[in-house]
């Protein structure tokens, strides 16, 4: 049993290695839940003892491991918290800059930071046109 | 999830949407406080109310969904539950004991209310459920929204889907 | 303590602390409110204390944390009562002031009213932070507070935050004053790990002089300078200038600055025990008090000569405090008090004289005796007072600084009235310069609230000049503080050849001297000003915070620029290393199979079902498929915890992922097909790399995984033990009053992360388009 439980968690950490490689973001996020997943198994089968839930009245013979059970369920809540903050990380990504994929994203980026280094090199100091910037943002607010 | 969905929906699936929403939260109230005896605590409560309020995105539509006080107030009540279970935590302070001691200490009795124990833990998880619900909420509506905003963009021939009915 | 009596020395803090909520709420309702309710707190907080000090004062000191040994500990001795009456006072006149100067501020910039709310709130977040300060009596609250005062100042400085400058000018006080702040409190560490208390009154009977005594004295004593802007950590003050003019008044005279050499009074009892630790700050002190008062004497903007006469000024502060003694105590209390007054005159004088004539230049001002004669005479009020003239408060502050000074050497002595020399000059020169000469430039009535205060604090300065008495009972009571021990100093005029009138006299004549030498000697500090800011500590300041900026964004662009290759470089040598744990490790007999019987039967049907829903994940193509696929195998892990008898965690878990399902699916509808097509149309790239990566990953964690679960390190568990305590609990379920009760702190940490994602989500989805 403990090794079928250690493969389940290996292939389980592989596949979820294997999508966070991907270039597709969504695939990143899915592949994060995964690799939770496999901990979340693994630390509910480090529990010492296997058998009926926890919960009284306790009937004789084999109690679960109640310790291992609290720290899933935290485990638990955490991961599904951070799934739903990437999954509103890549909509943030794909709204400002039309793409999911990691390396187009990053070429965008670095395009990006090379445009303002020049810029900054042959004109005003970054302060400067940081001001300029807010200025002509908030001539545009009010419509 | 969305308006469009609305119109292919039958006045049957609705109102059993609606009739749905009140013994969600009757079961989710029992999750939370049978939680020290059974199965269940206040996270899962909050998750399966705020299924509930999910069930009413998917059949009513956004529009109708927001009409439900809970859901304009998501945010709020979860700041209110953080602010309970942290208050839980931190009054035993004033009292001179440790953080987040619970009464009534061991050995000393229960206040039943029916079968129901009055003990501060429960009113620990009261806050969790409540961040929890206004978590999942939140996080529900606010794609909700971004989503009917994006099919407001695409531009005329949405509208009318978009009409409360 | 009686309870009357305790409420009579909270009062005035929690009144100072309550200011600044008052303030906002009145001016979210009306933004017209915020001052008026803002600097009526002042008043009453001024009342309160003066009252809780004629009272005979107090102190209240409770347990906090007790775990940590850290107490609340506040009393308003001498010390707390100068700087507090100082800080609400003073604060008072200043707010007055704002609600006349705040309105025509807002009005260069076509900002709203409603912005006036904000200064409001920070203003008097400032004074309650200063409040609280003066009365604390514990080294950590002391660290509390004294940040509280470096953020209020922060906002305040950046004010105008349109203004690039004044934001570089606020981060700049805000990293001086609050890097060095840690000092302080590392000081305040090395003091508790020796003597076991953050109390300063305990410290102060238990130190010895040696080493550990230097070394603290002298983080916190860095902490205090760098606050009261001490060469060599002055240069943040001149630039705080940018500030609005009330700010900078409130800022020099009874908040920020002041706020260092409060400081140093109340650990003086410590510092005191240490020779090393007094001299330097007689070095320092000295250092500040030349070159605070010659860059004074350089500068044309009204509001930079004022920041360079308060850094020599609050150099004089801690030159008497390197003196040290009875007179240096005492003294060093009253030049604060006599300070503050005349520099919050002169800043507001300059406030008002740029708002009415639009200039804040020495070289365009001149003549305005006429159009404003009362603001003249005020301000030569407090001119006169910080040049120390006969007939104003400032009089005495030389009489004990030329005291303090002849008790230690002749050379000190000739050093003191080589600065009040220089200050002599530079007051001359600002007030003369505004208010003597040709008229240049039409001013018509000022406002009667831009007026009036500098009145009442030239009037204050005078007063202080024919009756002495009541600023002296309250230095001295804040110099017994200082000096732990009973001082008294009898400051009165003698009509006699004594050396302290014959110093005061030697001033005078050096300061008209300087006064009427100026075009000698102006070049010369002209180049002592160029060459400090080409070599300065500010340009070490620029340099560095430069330097930081391109080492981030080196890391930054090194992290973004292969982000798979960096998860890669992290799961790799994790891979590796943990390979090395295991190799390393006898195994002989260590891998147990364990065993399978019948009612396993599911268990492993259910874990065949995970395998094979997982492994379908990696090879779907389409995202709808790979929502469905990956919840499957979620799904099927909470059937496998139900089997494991875990059902909490399996109800959660299906709930958790009908939930997490549900926004992917949202996700997909919010990224249009096209973008999602273009993903799934990869070519599947099953490049060798990848999975060679992966299958080593899984390799590593099956052995991991294995290896610990038929090796638990321990025997037993506490779990019996909690499962016989959950009754005691009045539980039923374990696992749930695990959750509440046994490890409720790890869920409070857990709920905290759950608001805050909510707060990413809602934040990040809400902003809709960019651009």
């Amino acid at each position: 049993m403990i090794l079928a439980i250690s493969v389940v968690i290996a292939v389980v950490f592989a596949s979820g290695a294997f999508l966070v490689l991907q270039r597709d973001l969504l695939r990143v996020v899915v592949g994060i839940v995964l690799i939770s997943n496999s901990a979340i198994l693994f630390i509910i089968a480090a529990g010492l003892s296997r058998g009926s839930a926890p919960i009284y009245p306790i009937d004789e013979g084999a109690v679960s491991d109640p310790l291992v059970q609290a720290m899933a369920l935290t485990a638990l809540v955490i991961g599904s918290s951070v799934a739903a903050l990437l999954l509103a990380v890549v909509y943030r990504l794909y709204v400002s800059h039309g793409s999911i994929d990691i390396e187009e994203i990053f070429r965008m980026e670095m395009r990006e930071a090379e445009e303002l280094e020049s810029m900054n090199k042959t004109e005003l100091d970054p302060e400067e046109e940081e001001v300029a910037d807010e200025r002509k943002l908030e001539k545009e607010e009010p419509r | 999830m969305s308006a469009p969905i609305n119109n292919t929906t039958s006045i049957l699936t609705q109102t059993v949407a609606k009739l749905l929403l009140l013994p969600t939260f009757v079961a989710a109230f029992a999750i939370l406080v049978k939680g020290y005896a059974q199965p269940g605590d206040g996270f899962s409560a909050g998750v399966v109310a705020s299924l509930g309020v999910l069930l009413q995105y998917l059949v009513l539509g956004r529009r109708e969904a927001e009409r439900l006080v809970t859901v304009r107030n998501a945010p709020t009540i979860a700041g209110a539950g953080l602010l309970l279970s942290l208050s839980v935590a931190v009054v035993p302070l004033f009292l001179g004991d440790p953080v987040l001691t619970h009464y009534p200490r061991p050995g000393e009795d229960v206040v039943y209310l029916g079968t129901l124990e009055l003990i501060t833990p429960v009113l620990f998880d009261l806050g969790i459920f409540f961040l929890v619900f206004g978590f999942a909420v939140g996080a529900i509506g606010a794609f909700a929204r971004t989503i009917s905003e994006q099919e407001e963009y695409a531009g005329p021939g949405t509208e009318q889907l978009e009409d409360d009915t | 303590m009686t309870p009357p009596a305790t409420l009579m020395v909270l009062l005035p803090l929690v009144l100072a602390l309550l200011a600044a909520p008052a303030a906002m709420l009145a001016g979210v309702y009306r933004p017209r409110l915020a001052a008026p309710v803002g600097t009526a707190f002042a008043a009453l907080a001024f009342s309160a204390t003066a009252l809780a000090w004629w009272k005979g004062g107090g102190a209240v000191n409770v347990a906090w944390a007790p775990t940590w040994d850290l107490r609340f500990h506040v009393a308003l001795d001498g010390l707390a009562a100068l700087y507090a009456l100082l800080a609400t006072g003073v604060g008072f006149l200043v707010l007055v002031y704002s609600s006349r100067y705040l309105p025509l501020h807002l009005g260069h910039g076509d900002r709203p009213e409603s912005e006036g709310t904000r200064f409001y709130g920070h203003m008097l977040l400032f004074m309650g932070a200063m409040v609280g300060l003066a009365m604390a009596q514990d080294l950590v609250l002391l660290f509390l507070f004294w940040d509280l005062t470096a953020i209020a100042s922060y906002y305040l400085i950046a004010f105008d935050r349109h203004d690039a400058e004044a934001r570089a000018a606020a981060l700049m006080a805000l990293l001086v004053t609050g890097v060095t702040a840690v000092l302080l409190l590392i000081g305040a560490l090395i003091l508790y790990s020796a003597y076991g208390t953050f109390s300063v009154p305990e410290l102060a009977e238990l130190v010895e002089p040696g080493p550990l005594l230097n070394a603290a004295g002298l983080l916190i004593a860095v902490a205090a300078l760098a606050k009261s802007a001490q060469v060599p950590l002055h240069f943040w003050l001149p630039r705080a200038m940018a500030a609005p003019t009330p700010v900078s008044a409130y800022l020099h005279s009874a908040a920020m600055v002041a706020a260092g050499v409060l400081l140093l009074g109340r650990v003086y009892p410590l510092l005191q025990e240490s020779r090393i630790l007094l001299d330097t700050l007689l070095v320092v002190g000295l250092l500040s008090m030349a070159v605070g008062g010659v860059l004074a004497l350089t500068q044309d903007v009204l509001k930079q000569l004022l920041a360079y006469s308060t850094i020599s000024q609050y150099g004089y502060v801690v030159f008497l405090y390197g003196l040290g003694g009875e007179y240096g105590a005492v003294g060093a209390a009253f030049y604060v008090i006599a300070h503050a007054l005349a520099k919050c005159a002169l800043f507001l004088t300059a406030g008002a004289v740029t708002e009415e004539t639009g200039e804040d230049r020495l070289s365009e001002l001149g003549g305005l005796r006429k159009p404003l004669p009362l603001l003249a005479a005020a301000s030569g009020a407090a001119s006169a007072g910080l040049a120390a003239l006969p007939l104003t408060i400032g009089f005495f502050k030389d009489e004990l600084l030329f005291g303090a000074a002849l008790a230690r050497g002749p050379l000190f002595a000739g050093a003191a009235v080589l600065g009040a020399a220089l200050t002599l000059a530079y007051a001359w020169r600002f007030w003369a310069g505004i208010f003597l000469g040709e008229r240049r430039d039409g001013a018509s009535n000022p406002p009667a609230a831009l007026v009036w205060p500098v009145v009442a604090l030239g009037g204050l300065v005078l007063l202080g000049g024919l009756w002495v008495e009541p600023f002296a009972r309250l230095a001295e009571a804040a110099g017994e503080v200082i000096y732990d021990a009973p001082a008294s100093i009898e400051p009165a005029y003698h009509l006699d050849l004594r050396p302290e009138n014959l110093m005061a006299l030697a001033t005078f004549v050096l300061g008209a001297l300087l006064i009427f030498s100026r075009p000698v000697w102006v070049g010369a500090a002209r180049g002592v000003a160029w060459v400090g800011g080409k070599v300065g500590p500010e340009r070490l300041y620029e340099s560095s915070i430069e330097g930081l900026n391109r080492f981030s964004d080196r890391i930054h662009r090194a992290e973004v620029r292969d982000l798979r290759s960096r998860v890669a470089a992290i799961l790799l040598p994790a891979g590796v290393l943990v390979g090395l744990g295991i190799l390393v490790t006898p195994t002989d007999g260590v891998y147990r199979a364990g065993e399978v019987g019948w009612h396993d039967v599911p268990l492993l049907l259910a874990l065949v079902a995970v395998t094979l829903a997982t492994l379908a994940s990696t090879l779907t193509r389409r995202h709808v498929t790979l929502a469905l696929v990956f919840s499957s195998a979620g799904y099927v892990l909470a059937a496998l915890y139900a089997f494991l008898g875990a059902p909490d965690v399996a109800l959660v878990a299906v709930l958790i992922e009908t939930l997490v399902t549900l926004l992917f699916i949202a996700t997909l509808k919010l990224i249009p097909y096209k973008v999602l097509h273009r993903q799934a149309e990869l070519p599947l790239r099953l490049t060798r790399r990848k999975v060679y990566i992966s299958v080593v990953a899984g390799a590593f964690a099956f052995a991991v995984a294995w290896g610990t679960l038929s090796q638990p390190a321990a025997e037993s568990s506490t779990a019996e033990e909690l499962i016989a305590l959950a009754p005691e609990a009045h539980a039923k379920d374990v696992v749930t009053v695990i959750l509440a009760d046994f490890r409720g702190l790890d869920t409070l940490g857990e709920i905290t992360v759950v608001a805050l994602v909510l707060l990413g989500v809602v934040t990040l989805l809400r902003g809709g388009r960019l651009r």
